[in-house]
């Protein structure tokens, strides 16, 4: 119970610096709100008026407070330029974005495991080492790139799968399923590639290492089938690291995921967050990365948990 | 102002002849490319989504393009910027300048059937004057007050005369419906997010952010019912993925302007239509007044005389670009242009010989300009090329756009290289960018003589009045090189050869999306 308490206290330090961190460094982005919509019939009373309108001629510090309060609350404020609840806006993106992190993260763990194990019982062999390079050029990619290259030959040579969007307008019911499904590929491929890589390599080491025990040798020597031995003697124990990686991974898949919506314009958080920053709209950036950080750490948490409920040594370290 | 009409009248008219179509909910899809175009549904690609449905606020391009469908303005704008009838069927100042007048038409309807009257203009202009916000409340600087003298007509009083004022008001300001807004405690905070009632050719049905915007058409509109019976905006990532989905025919309609190369791309493509439309902006350096040595008119021309237009005309824009003769009365608004108006040459020997006289040596100066910008970033190195020949050094700082505008703001800049978008009355413009501590008076002009010129300008109530300060004025301008023009971008919008009947209008804001534009849309061969 301490335990879970202690990480709860650390999860909401890490929160509370996210928001703050965020909370400034949007108001260092060069230029102000105001401008950034300003017209030519602007005048400056008028731009004064707008930033008064903002809450954003009072000092830093009050801003700051006010900030906090109003977020204690749970309310995330008003956003500059759609006069809308910053709740309403992200509820209305917050699906798609589910959406894909979730599927892409259920892939990459579907594909990952077994290409893991792939390579780790058929080590120094071919294969392994064809799982090897791949796994290590697919880390080192960038989503953009990815995202980019896929879109053009998938979306656009072969024109298999369609260019952004989430779901045709005409399509009802299964159809709708269907379209969503198919306007999900490429984003979703595009996040699942960039992660396969750690997936896979953490496997393949871990398995490695497990296969290397004495529990391991003792089965063998007792005469259970390597299949056996394999998936469910050296694999379990050697899901722990991968359980972590899982938790670890959310940070960058919620980064890619930014990135993914604002190349295919999926309509998640991700593409939110693309137009919030051309429109330097705080509250909606405030607002989305305080929702994703929050995201990051409960999944930590629960993976913190989870851990300590695997393995008792955590428990007590 | 015949001609005026008989615009209007020509685009009422296309949208009569348009064959009706049955009240089928039959959906189209997305036609293939063999197929002909139904008048069911008319797709249009953006790039951006709507930020903010309350017009009276809304800034981007697709706020604009949507709700200019939905509320009404007083006057729209014929091929040369003139302003048309709309809502307004005529108006008129008083012989002193101090009453502006207009009178409306009464057969227009907001969609849950009260008819929109004079007391809704009131209330749009008076809202805006009184919370001061948006695009339109720089504008009405003149107003003391609105009155509805009848259901039909609205009589404007000013506290100075402004000729300017109608121009202004009519095209910039949205009618809202009266009896919906003013439930809102701030007309400005009104978010206007559901349960539209509006009275355009088009009604907002379905949001669905991110992905599309679909409106169907309004049977009763006054002006006449559209051919089409559904619009939807469709949201895209960039022009490129929707320039194949017009060749795919995905969408019917590119929103956006395209650029240069990309227009010339699609020439050749016959599935695809392109139209020229003019821009009401210009591409433009300021150079610091304020700053040494350019508060030097001599290193001032040097600089103008530093510039190879032509070249960045054709090969930076590829053709697609009109010389404005370096006068801030751009050919897109020819009743005001200057005839006598005559470009800076190209002549490095002239401007080295000005720099000797002004006793300016190794000039080195920064410019900054939007690195996002596609074509300031193809002609910002050229500029730099050709005042390298007049021993001019320049240094180029391509900025993050917010940057850029911040800049911009604080006038940190030796060199500024952008471009306006909307000058649709010189007379109010020029007041905004040249007269002394004006918003966007970037060059710092702080000149007395042009300060009353724009004055005079602004006073006169016709443009046969206001023609002659005006021209003094931008004559003034070009020979001090506040302001060195570069061009005026010829827009290319494109659409697919199946669709016709589109009434281009000057500006990326009104383009071929205008209300009256897409009311008389229609598939090409019906």
């Amino acid at each position: 119970m301490r335990f879970i308490g202690l990480r709860l206290a650390r999860g909401l330090l890490t929160l509370w610096f996210a928001v703050t961190v965020t909370f400034f460094l949007v108001r260092l982005l060069p230029g102000d709100p105001v401008l950034a919509v300003a017209d030519p019939n602007m005048t400056e009373e008028l731009r004064l008026k707008l930033l008064a309108d903002f809450g954003l001629d009072r000092p830093l510090g009050v801003q700051y407070i006010d900030y906090l309060g109003q977020l204690l609350q749970g309310n995330l404020g008003m956003s500059f330029r759609q006069s809308i609840p910053v709740t309403t806006v992200l509820m209305d993106r917050l699906p798609w974005t589910l959406i894909l992190t979730a599927s892409a993260m259920v892939v990459t763990i579907l594909l990952g495991i077994p290409l893991g194990v792939l390579a780790a019982t058929k080590a120094k062999g071919w294969v392994d080492r064809v799982i090897q390079l791949t796994g290590v050029t697919a880390q080192s990619l960038f989503v953009p790139s990815v995202g980019i290259f896929l879109m053009y030959v998938m979306g656009v040579w072969l024109g298999w799968f369609p260019i952004g969007g989430a779901v045709d307008l005409d399509a009802t019911g299964f159809a709708a399923t269907l379209s969503m499904l198919h306007h999900l590929v490429l984003p979703c491929l595009s996040l699942v590639l960039i992660q396969l890589g750690g997936y896979v390599l953490t496997m393949r080491t871990t398995l490695i290492d497990a296969l290397g025990e004495d529990y391991v040798s003792l089965a063998k020597s007792k005469g259970v089938r390597p299949g056996t031995v394999v998936w469910k003697h050296a694999l379990r124990n050697a899901l722990l690291p991968t359980t972590t990686i899982a938790g670890l991974q959310l940070g960058t898949l919620v980064g890619g995921a930014v990135l993914t919506e604002t190349i295919y314009a999926y309509p998640g958080i991700g593409r939110a967050i693309y137009e919030a920053v051309g429109q330097l709209d705080f509250p909606v950036l405030q607002g989305a990365f305080v929702l994703l950080a929050a995201a990051v750490v409960v999944a930590n948490l629960i993976t913190d948990v989870a851990y300590g409920i695997l393995d008792p040594r955590v428990r007590t370290s | 102002m015949r001609r005026a009409i008989a615009f209007a009248a020509l685009a009422a008219a296309l949208a009569a002849c348009a064959p009706s179509v049955p009240g089928s909910s039959g959906s189209s899809g997305s036609s293939s490319s063999q197929a002909p175009a139904s008048a069911d549904r008319l797709t249009i690609g953006t790039t951006a989504d709507v930020v903010n449905f309350n017009p009276l606020v809304g800034n981007s391009r697709t706020d604009s393009w949507v709700t200019n469908l939905m509320y009404p303005h007083l006057t729209q704008m014929d091929a040369t910027g003139k302003r048309v009838p709309y809502l307004a069927t005529e108006w008129s100042y008083s012989e002193d300048g101090k009453t502006a007048t207009a009178k409306l038409r009464d057969d227009m309807k907001w969609s849950d059937g009260k008819p929109v009257t004079a007391d809704d203009v009131v209330f749009s202009v008076s809202a805006v004057q009184k919370e001061k916000f948006g695009v339109v409340a720089g504008l009405i600087t003149a107003l003391d007050k609105a009155e509805a003298v009848s259901p039909t007509e609205v009589r404007f009083n000013l506290t100075r005369p402004d000729g300017t004022f109608l121009d202004n008001v009519g095209f910039w300001l949205p009618i809202v419906p009266k009896h919906v807004f003013e439930k809102a405690p701030s007309v400005q905070k009104f978010a206007n997010d559901a349960n539209w009632v509006s009275a355009g050719p088009f009604k907002l049905t379905k949001v669905e952010r991110g992905q599309r915007y679909i409106m169907e058409r309004v049977d009763d509109f006054g002006p006449g019912t559209p051919a089409v019976k559904e619009v939807v905006f469709r949201v895209f990532p960039d022009v490129n993925t929707e320039v194949l989905a017009l060749r795919n025919g995905e969408i019917d309609v590119i929103g956006n302007v395209l650029p240069p190369a990309t227009a010339t791309d699609l020439k050749n493509d016959t599935s695809v239509k392109l139209q020229e439309i003019p821009s009401l902006g210009w591409a433009h350096l300021q150079y610091n007044t304020k700053r040494k040595p350019m508060d030097d008119v001599r290193v001032r021309q040097a600089l103008a005389h530093a510039v190879d237009y032509e070249a960045i005309r054709n090969i930076a824009l590829k053709g697609f670009a009109k010389s404005s003769n370096s006068s801030v009365l751009t050919p897109s608004l020819p009743q005001w242009t200057d005839p006598a108006a005559k470009e800076y040459a190209f002549d490095p020997e002239q401007s080295k010989k000005l720099l000797t006289e002004a006793g300016v040596a190794n000039l080195s100066l920064n410019m900054i300009y939007d690195q996002a910008d596609p074509n300031i970033a193809r002609w910002a190195p050229m500029v730099r090329d050709s005042a390298k020949k007049a021993g001019i050094t320049i240094k180029l700082q391509g900025l993050e756009r917010n940057t850029y505008l911040d800049k911009t703001a604080k006038r940190d800049f030796d060199i500024y290289a952008g471009s306006w978008a909307v000058m649709d009355n010189p007379p109010a413009n020029l007041g905004l960018a040249f007269k002394s501590g004006g918003f966007i008076n970037y060059a710092q002009v702080s000149d007395p003589k042009l300060d009353d010129l724009i004055d005079k300008a602004q006073q006169s109530l016709t443009v046969e009045d206001a023609k002659a300060p005006i021209q003094e004025a931008a004559r003034l301008i070009s020979d001090q090189v506040y302001d060195n023009v570069l061009y005026v971008e010829t827009f290319n919008v494109a659409h697919s050869a199946k669709w016709t009947g589109f009434q281009p209008m000057p500006s990326e804001l009104l383009s071929i999306l205008n209300p009256l534009s897409l009311a008389s849309a229609k598939p090409a061969g019906s």
